[in-house]
């Protein structure tokens, strides 16, 4: 545990609007967490399988590759267990979140949401990735 | 088996029969000259042996020829007057009968012909009279009722015409029988509509064969099937309702479609939609964006800062509610009907199986909000597309979900890849409707689906309905509020109620249940229903029939009667509510009672609190019995609806509305009888009715009766 604590979470944030990455960027890194972004969801599937981020901050609506699909390989992939997924949707109605959730997303915010929710919602996936698979965390 | 030779006598006796009645009177008397001549021949004969003296031939041939001449002239004489007054008049009256009876032929029998036949020629004319009268009254009547019938289709004819709304009648094989000026309209685009062709000529078939099928499976006369059909052409959207026309001499009854154009409506409808999604879409981002951005920027006390940051809380606050509310009614106003989960599946199944593909269905019992037809379409695709992948056997299932319902494909082996999903969503449904693809049932429907993994190996599609309720059995056939009656338009409505014919009465048939039998020590009314009679016969779609809170306690005796207890009439609306709505219900019309001073006294006492005076004309059935059958008959509804034939079925007795029917139609048939003695109008009833007053009083005042 002291191990896991350590080590700072590393979060990835899917989005192809410039404005929202920008804040996404900012908030993330002050409530000292790492950061990355990637624009599109061509790709994405690769570079999470490379990097093993602890929480993917994943918008629905992206180019060429859909959040949904991208949330799909994830969960197909059993190495990918630990990675956590939360899902950002303009969809805020129930059947959009039952789809988001039936993908194998952890959690769902619909835009706009709150900066507290936000933080919230962070916070509770990245303690459960914690308690949920210890071992993983420090690898 | 030998048949037994037909005896010679019996075939002689058939050739008599053939001859006629003179020939065989003829053949009588011929038959007594000679039986009479050869008796006088043997008779000379024998007395000339005896004799012995051979110089007597002479004078015994003599004799003989004499007296033969004799008796033939006789004979002759006889015949030709029984001839000419008995069988000819005979004759002559069975072919004027014959006349008469055979053939339409009029006139009085000609009486003089048949002078020595006693009474036989005056009888006869009887009969033909009554032959003649009877037969030109049921000519009258046939031609008056061919009329009326010629005019009622008439005036149908002419309001279907304008009605706006499509209506068309099928034979079983879709051949159109009729069509009104909205239906032709509307199905004619290119070809126009013609009795005889095919509705499958103007109308897309499946879903037309599909209801048909629906209909024919739930096998209940009174059933409609609601559907979304498209012309042929594609370009306009039909809500048609479907009922089949009981005959149960067809094995493929006919139909009757009712249409209504709802392209427009529709059009509009994803016009809105697609507006609004697009307005939620738009706006959530740009206020997500803002409000992140804000978020990132640290808090700096100044008001404006702190008034900025509020607005664009108050702002995102505004977009979500608006948003979560739009979401709520999405299906509002949606012209699409109920759909039986389990006359989707089987259909389904159906479709799958003519494709080669094995289905396993399980429907909970529910109803969807669904386009049962492009629903089919869309997971008849999708399974199609499943079954080309290899995964050719599923199980499809609807269940309940919270307030609406899941269909759910079910194979096994590892889900759908959301990629291919996406790519067949945007493939049409089918080859003729190539620009409609299965992503737009989906947005229509307001639903999304989604691949899932499910436990042990299997995987599968889900896809939520929105609006779902439970099945409770099929639902009462609706009693068809088509009410007519075009009489009403030929009366003239000024007649006084006193000059009014019973048959033209309107009349409001009722009945009451009561806490007890004496309203003077305050026992109130329970239920009250009542039934309109309009030209002679019950209309029924106009029923009153309701339960009363009578603000007391209901004696256990009582409810032992009616059955009718506290907990029922708890909430039911207060007598003086009931007695206002019954008012209007009753206006203008004669009330009828089987006993009616019990039932007015009910009435009447509460006429100061509501404001409005029950003093309509009354007839009370106790007193049309009495008049008809007596005043020691036995006037009891029972006693009364048994001797006029009419039965209140078991359960429906004491029931106000089951008493209410047994005592209009007992009132029809007294009006019936009360016109054989020739009581004809109200005012001649209650002539009759007040010599019975003794036994009764009569409610009728003489204002009441003016009206």
């Amino acid at each position: 545990m002291p191990e896991a604590m350590e080590r700072r979470p590393r979060v990835l944030v899917v989005e192809d609007e410039d404005s929202i990455a920008i804040a996404l960027d900012f908030i993330i890194t002050r409530e000292g967490y790492e950061h990355e972004r990637i624009a599109t969801g061509n790709g994405a599937l690769d570079h999470i399988r490379k990097t093993h981020p602890d929480l993917v901050l994943l918008d629905v609506m992206l180019p060429e590759v859909s959040g949904y699909e991208i949330c799909q390989g994830v969960r197909l992939d059993p190495t990918l267990s630990h990675v956590k997924i939360l899902l950002m949707t303009a969809n805020g109605s129930a059947i959009g979140m039952r789809k988001g959730l039936a993908m194998g997303a952890d959690g769902f915010i619909a835009k706009p949401f709150e900066l507290a929710e936000l933080k919230k919602e962070v916070r509770r996936l990245l303690t459960a990735a914690d308690n949920g698979a210890p071992g993983e965390a420090g690898r | 088996m030998v048949r037994p030779a037909k005896p010679v006598d019996d075939w002689d006796m058939q050739m008599l029969r053939k001859l006629s009645l003179r020939t065989r009177i003829l053949l009588i008397f011929a038959g007594l000259a000679a039986g009479a001549v050869v008796a006088l021949v043997a008779g000379l004969w024998l007395g000339h042996r005896r004799l012995g003296s051979p110089d007597t031939v002479d004078a015994f041939v003599q004799a003989g020829v004499i007296a033969g001449f004799l008796i033939v002239g006789l004979v002759t004489l006889v015949w030709y007057l029984f001839d000419l007054n008995v069988a000819k008049p005979i004759d002559v009256l069975a072919g004027a009968l014959r006349a008469r009876t055979h053939a339409d032929a009029g006139g009085n029998l000609d009486a003089a012909v048949a002078r020595y036949l006693g009474d036989l020629a005056p009888a006869a004319t009887a009969a033909a009279a009554t032959l003649r009268e009877t037969r030109s009254a049921l000519a009258e009547a046939v031609a008056r009722e061919t009329l009326r019938l010629g005019q009622e289709n008439a005036r149908l004819e002419t309001l279907l015409s304008d009605v706006p709304v499509g209506v068309l009648l099928c034979a079983g094989d879709g051949q159109i029988a009729f069509y009104n000026a909205s239906a032709g309209e509307t199905l004619t685009t290119g070809a126009s509509i013609g009795l005889d062709h095919k509705i499958t000529d103007y109308l897309r078939a499946g879903p037309i064969l599909m209801a048909y099928d629906r209909l024919m499976r739930a096998g209940d006369a009174d059933a409609a099937s609601d559907l979304i059909c498209t012309t042929v052409d594609g370009a306009r959207v039909m809500a048609v309702r479907m009922r089949l026309m009981s005959d149960e001499t067809e094995t493929r009854p006919g139909y009757v479609l009712t249409l209504r154009d709802v392209t427009t409506d529709l059009a509009a409808r994803t016009r809105t939609d697609a507006l609004l999604a697009e307005i939620f879409d738009r706006l959530r981002r740009p206020v997500a964006n803002i409000g992140m951005l804000m978020a990132a920027e640290p808090e700096t006390g100044e008001p404006v800062d702190t008034a900025l940051r509020a607005e664009v809380a108050s702002l995102a606050a505004a977009v979500t509610d608006l948003a979560d509310r739009h979401d709520a009614k999405r299906l509002e106003g949606w012209p699409i009907a109920m759909a039986r989960a389990s006359d989707l599946l089987d259909a389904l199944k159906a479709r799958l199986s003519n494709a080669g593909i094995d289905a396993e269905i399980d429907a909970a019992p529910l109803l969807l909000r669904c386009n049962g037809y492009d629903l089919i379409a869309l997971i008849g695709g999708l399974c199609s597309r499943l079954a080309e992948t290899a995964h050719r056997h599923l199980r499809i299932s609807i269940g309940e979900e919270e307030t609406g319902a899941v269909v759910r494909l079910v194979w096994e082996g590892d889900p759908l890849p959301f990629a291919k999903l996406e790519r067949w969503l945007a493939e049409p449904v089918d080859a003729e409707r190539p620009q409609l693809r299965l992503a737009d049932v989906i947005v229509a429907h307001a639903t999304d689906i989604w691949p899932e993994r499910l436990d042990g190996n299997h995987a599968g599609l889900c896809l939520p309905i929105r609006e779902a309720r439970r099945e409770v059995g099929r639902p009462p056939p609706i009693v068809r509020k088509v009410v007519h009656d075009f009489d009403l338009l030929s009366q003239s409505r000024s007649a006084k109620v006193a000059d009014t014919r019973l048959e033209n009465l309107t009349c409001v048939v009722f009945d009451t249940e009561t806490t007890g039998l004496l309203p003077q020590q305050g026992d109130e009314i329970v239920q009250i229903a009542a039934v309109r009679i309009v030209n002679g016969r019950q209309v029924d779609g106009e029923v009153f029939d309701s339960l009363v809170n009578p603000g007391r306690p209901i004696p256990l005796s009582s409810t032992e009667v009616h059955g009718i207890t506290e907990a029922m009439v708890s909430l039911a609306p207060d007598v003086d509510t009931v007695l206002q709505r019954f008012h209007h219900f009753a206006r203008g019309a004669v009330l009828v009672a089987h006993n009616a001073p019990f039932d007015m006294e009910f009435l009447r006492r509460h006429e100061k609190r509501i404001g409005l005076k029950f003093d309509n004309p009354v007839l009370d059935t106790v007193l049309l019995s009495a008049v008809v059958y007596g005043q020691h008959a036995s006037h009891s509804l029972d006693s009364l609806t048994d001797r006029l034939g009419i039965t209140i079925p078991e359960e429906a007795r004491h029931t106000a509305i089951g008493d209410t029917r047994a005592t209009a139609e007992a009132y029809l048939k007294l009006v019936q009888i009360l016109k054989g003695r020739q009581l004809t109008t109200f005012g001649d009833v209650l002539v009759e009715v007040r010599r019975h007053g003794r036994l009764l009083a009569d409610l009728n005042t003489d204002e009441a009766i003016q009206k």
